[in-house]
């Protein structure tokens, strides 16, 4: 996209000291956000996606993580050089947090009231008197009812899905521009998770705010995402409008996705195999080991640049590279043992941070 | 909440008696402490033991039933007249009134810097996982539950009072009680003191507080715009404190009565473990009685006051089930 | 995470698809069997031995033994006299203790050689916990051997304070002497015997006791727990060291006295982390299916519940010691402990009196004493971090 995007990351990379060695879970990821639009992050556990969301604000735990390259913008201005307080005048106001755990999002020994005003009043300079009425409005517009009754009680007294709107009350408490929602629905109940999509759409609509979604969730993206970020092994491989993605997906990892997929509805996992090592990846595409379409060179050299493939939809695939494109044929059906190869059920999941 | 206060209340009452019930027991069935001590000096003397037994129980009036005797013990201990000292040929209560005082001025500040520094060395270790400072404080803090007290106060006493001659090398009871000398008399005491509580409450809150460091909540916190000092004290110090306040008060006590005895009986302070020593030393059975129940009776109310901070600081308490 | 299922990777032999001879099935199961009697028969034997050597030592000993309840804890080499007799009671229990300590520690360990290298692979990565342990076999092996081929500490009345080496003494007495002129270095090697023999013999019966009451509360539940968890929850209103003092005073504080003292009033925090640790246990499948295949609770407990605390129970074990340890030399300190028994609590306390004159009396048992302390600290701190997986989540990350 151009400037006028709210959020632009350029080849970011971020790292992880372990024991074993450096995990580079997030390895040059590039993508923006602009304003008002509601953008997915799709991967498998361990792909890179909540890295990815959490290095924006820098909410990355360091040590042991570090972001150790690439440019992060927000609304103009670079976040990556900025100082720790300078950040933080922007984590809630500008840019806010839904995390996946309800239960653990909330600090049990504060009421939801208390938790609510303090959001607010860490950027605004406002009595606790007033910051209680606002927390009573914004319990109110994510929808829980008898607002006024609720807003002393504490968070063992809420249901999970409740915990979970009383966690987007606080990420609105300052009117963000962002709203960065990692894997939101994930722990709740399945008809929970419709309402909490419904709810977080109809919030955007209201207030015209951006949503970064970190998902594994195709169901999810199909119902929530204006355009979509494919991402695996740290790296991106597929960039496009969510109408794109999912009538002309181009890359042979998405496609090998929606394959998998049940209806609609459905999640990544299905597709096993197994992410390559995050500490010593592969040469070549990084998808190689299980694409059943990939040739020699996939295996070697650097990863495949982007191509595009359409307006605004962009696939890192040799496929559609210039020199590769005769020897490469994704329309192809691959055969059985091909197949075979990319279904295979992983014996080990790398768990760098999806689903916990 | 009022039922699960008066639970307490009744367990705390009902535990007192049965405590006193067991001591009444032991007693009873067990050879008088100062018969076996009759004995054990007849057999070193070469006299007959069996004899010198028969003696003293004779001068104990052991003729009357269990029942008898376990009747008016009760009603002598709940009414608290708890007989006479020969130690100090005095009340056992006025002994006691008179010698709290005196561990109280060491115990308190104690447990005060024990709390105090030990929650706060703890958190900034939490908060500083795998840095220099935290591994010096773990450190620290193991060196400081394995040193064996009383050899400290002898190590303390050697330094500082013989070699270097800053401090008084023992308690002076003479020295007025609200002065700057008896400060530097109780310096030492209270350091010994301190010592061991300010590393076990620093291991606790450190564990406790790593508890909560990694939580959820405390990257919402942050996400919040929280300021890092602000994130330590409201998200991962204030739930810390619910799990700590349920060792705080087991753990004090056992740490800071056990080195209180010590420290009174090696710098000579007279308070209520110094009181204990010369009473088992002098077998003023009484005596021993009173100076061993009233830490019980203290325990007690301290576990209750426990249960009542609890109910304060844990909004999720569970009123039905038994103590956490 | 990765604790877990190693062990398991550890335990499960053989992948699982192979035809399977049931014959040869069979008779390795024999074979095991066998295995089994034949330790069973072993470790009967050992415990009988025991016990047979003890009674003919005691009936032995009785007739010219006048007070032979009071007469205990002296070492093998004793001097001579009425009360000094060989081996004491607490030799016996020490004894008892070992063999118990052989049979459930080292030959598990002996017979399932992975799972040792395993778990000595976890603990190798304290460097401290390994030094530690290294010392304290040292003190250990002291102490079992050493007043073997030093003697008791032997009073010199003519000789009096003489200083350690390096600071005016000679190699007579490599530490230094006591007032009485008796080798501070013998007194130590004595103490080493009495702490270790303490330490070991009050722990394990105190975590014995923790065991049985903290699985049976669990176990069995409802009433019998609410039951057993008050009175722990009433032994514990009693301030440890008070508790301690006022029973030595009923029951006086021979060795063996006081250590049975040790152990009763020790037990009560492992019972309830056992409990919990077993109430959290009971819930899993293989209980269950233990139950189900007609265990009796007893089979059950004894068999899967008590094998599954065992992590917790090393580690409580290990950090239980070195309490009781210190609990003994404040005993000894205070003038209550045994006076015929050289306890490093006793020497420190005789050394108070000449502590300007002749530091070395007081000072040096009291470093060792230290020293054995913290190193049982450390030990019980790597243990814990390598037996128990859920400390893990601090670690990693
Ligand atoms: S680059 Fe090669 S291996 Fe990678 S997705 Fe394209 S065809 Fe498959």
């Amino acid at each position: 996209m151009t400037d006028d995007s709210l959020l632009s990351i350029r080849d970011l990379r971020a790292q992880f000291h372990t024991d074993e060695g450096v995990v580079r879970a997030v390895d040059g990821v590039s993508f923006d956000v602009g304003r008002g639009e509601t953008v997915c992050l799709v991967g498998e556990s361990g792909s890179g996606k909540t890295v990815t969301a959490e290095s924006i604000t820098r909410l990355l735990a360091t040590p042991p993580g570090r972001i150790v390259g690439g440019e992060i913008r927000f609304d103009g201005t670079d976040v990556t050089s900025m100082a720790e307080d300078e950040l933080r005048t922007i984590r809630g106001s500008r840019i806010a947090h839904v995390f996946q755990n309800p239960q653990g999002s909330l600090n049990p020994v504060y009421s939801v009231g208390a938790q609510i005003g303090e959001a607010i009043r860490a950027h605004r300079r406002v009595s606790r008197r007033h910051a209680r009425a606002r927390a009573i409005d914004l319990l109110e517009s994510v929808g829980i009812p008898d607002p006024a009754a609720r807003v002393d009680d504490y968070p063992h007294e809420f249901s999970t899905g409740q915990k979970q709107r009383v966690a987007i009350a606080m990420a609105l408490a300052c009117d963000p521009d962002l709203l960065i929602a990692d894997e939101p629905t994930t722990a709740l109940d399945v008809t929970v998770q419709a309402d909490i999509l419904d709810l977080l759409a109809s919030l955007q609509a209201e207030r015209g705010m951006s949503i970064l979604l970190v998902t594994h969730d195709l169901g999810v993206v199909a119902r929530l995402a204006d355009r979509v970020v494919v991402l695996y092994a740290g790296t991106v491989l597929e960039r496009a409008d969510v109408v794109d993605l999912f009538e002309r997906p181009a890359h042979p990892y998405t496609r090998a996705l929606l394959e998998c997929l049940p209806g609609v509805d459905g999640e990544v996992e299905p597709i096993g195999g197994t992410l390559p090592s995050p500490i010593d990846p592969p040469d070549g595409c990084r998808f190689a080991p299980r694409c059943p379409h990939a040739i020699e060179e996939c295996h070697a050299g650097g990863r495949p640049p982007p191509s595009t493939v359409g307006d605004d939809h962009v696939a890192s695939c040799l496929g559609y590279h210039r020199e590769y494109r005769g020897a490469i044929d994704l329309e192809r059906h691959p055969t059985a043992e091909e197949t075979q190869r990319v279904s295979d059920r992983p014996d080990a999941g790398i768990d760098g941070g999806g689903p916990r | 909440m009022a039922w699960f206060v008066g639970r307490r209340l009744v367990w705390a009452l009902f535990a007192t008696f049965l405590v006193v019930t067991l001591t009444f027991a032991l007693l009873a069935a067990s050879p008088n402490p100062e018969t076996s001590q009759a004995a054990w000096q007849a057999a070193q003397d070469g006299s007959d033991p069996e004899e010198a037994r028969a003696l003293v129980d004779q001068q104990h009036g052991a003729g009357d039933s269990l029942t008898t005797q376990y009747v008016s013990y009760m009603v002598s201990m709940f009414s608290l007249d708890w007989g006479q000292s020969t130690t100090y040929n005095e009340d056992v209560t006025s002994v006691i009134a008179n010698a709290w005082v005196y561990s109280a001025i060491t115990v308190i500040p104690a447990t005060i810097i024990a709390v105090v520094v030990g929650f706060g060395i703890g958190l900034y270790s939490a908060t500083h996982q795998y840095t220099t400072a935290d591994y010096a404080a773990t450190l620290v803090a193991f060196f400081g539950v394995s040193i064996p007290n009383f050899w400290f106060a002898i190590v303390l006493m050697l330094v500082f009072g013989e070699l270097l001659g800053l401090t008084p090398i023992s308690y002076d009871s003479e020295v007025p009680f609200w002065s700057l000398e008896h400060l530097s008399y109780l310096v030492l005491p209270i350091t010994v003191l301190a010592t061991a509580a300010v590393a076990s409450e620093m291991r606790y809150a450190r564990a406790e507080a790593l508890e909560y460091v990694s939580a959820t909540w405390t990257k919402t916190a942050r996400a919040k715009g929280l300021s890092e000092t602000a994130v330590t004290i409201r998200h991962v110090f204030r739930p810390a404190t619910v799990p700590l306040v349920t060792i705080l008060v087991a753990d004090l006590v056992g740490i800071i009565f056990a080195t209180a005895y010590v420290v009174e009986v090696i710098f000579g302070i007279p308070g209520l473990g110094y009181v204990s020593y010369q009473a088992l030393v002098r077998m003023d059975t009484p005596l021993v009685l009173a100076t061993t129940l009233i830490p019980v009776f203290v325990t007690i109310v301290a576990n209750l006051c426990q249960d009542l901070a609890y109910t304060v600081l844990d909004p999720r308490i569970d009123y039905e089930g038994r103590s956490p | 995470m990765t604790a877990s299922t190693d062990t398991t990777a550890d335990r499960e032999r053989a992948p699982t698809l192979e035809p399977i001879d049931w014959e040869v099935v069979a008779s390795e199961r024999d074979a095991h069997r066998a295995r089994v009697t034949a330790r069973s028969l072993v470790t009967a034997a050992c415990f009988l031995g025991l016990l047979a050597a003890w009674a003919f030592d005691h009936v032995a000993r009785a007739s010219h033994e006048p007070f032979l309840t009071l007469a205990t804890g002296v070492a093998f080499l004793g001097e001579d006299g009425v009360l000094t007799a060989s081996p004491s009671h607490v030799d016996w229990l020490f004894g008892l203790t070992l063999l118990v300590g052989v049979r459930y520690a080292l030959v598990p360990l002996w017979e399932n050689p992975r799972l040792t290298r395993y778990y000595w692979r976890r603990i190798a990565r304290n460097r401290l916990g390994v030094y530690s342990l290294y010392f304290l076999a040292g003190v250990f092996l002291v102490g079992l051997i050493g007043p073997l081929v030093l003697g008791d500490p032997e009073p010199q009345w003519d000789l009096g304070h003489t200083p350690p080496v390096g600071f005016g003494g000679t190699f007579a007495h490599p530490l230094g002497t006591t007032r009485n002129g008796e080798g501070i270095l013998e007194i130590v090697v004595a103490g080493a015997r009495v702490s270790m023999q303490v330490g070991l013999i009050a722990t394990t019966i105190s975590i014995g006791l923790a065991t049985v009451v903290g699985t049976t509360a669990a176990f069995v539940g409802g009433r019998v727990d609410d039951l057993l968890m008050r009175g722990v929850d009433l032994l514990m209103t009693f301030p440890t060291l008070f508790f301690i003092l006022f029973l030595v005073y009923i029951y006086g504080g021979n060795l063996f006295v006081l250590v049975l003292i040790l152990a009763f009033t020790t037990w009560g925090g492992q019972a309830r982390l056992i409990r919990s640790e077993a109430l959290q246990r009971r819930e899993e499948a293989y209980i269950d299916a233990a139950r189900a295949a007609g265990g009796g609770p007893w089979y059950v407990i004894r068999r899967h519940v008590v094998p599954n605390v065992s992590n917790t129970v090393v580690t409580g074990a290990t950090l239980l010691i070195p309490i009781v340890i210190l609990f003994e030399a404040v005993v000894a300190f205070l003038g209550f402990g045994d006076p015929s028994v050289w306890s490093w609590g006793r020497i420190i306390a005789d050394g108070r009196e000449s502590l300007a004159s002749a530091w070395w009396v007081s000072t040096i048992p009291g470093l060792v004493l230290f020293l054995t302390v913290l190193a049982f600290n450390f030990l019980g701190d790597a243990l814990r971090d390598a037996l128990d997986p859920r400390h893990e989540v601090n670690r990693g990350r």
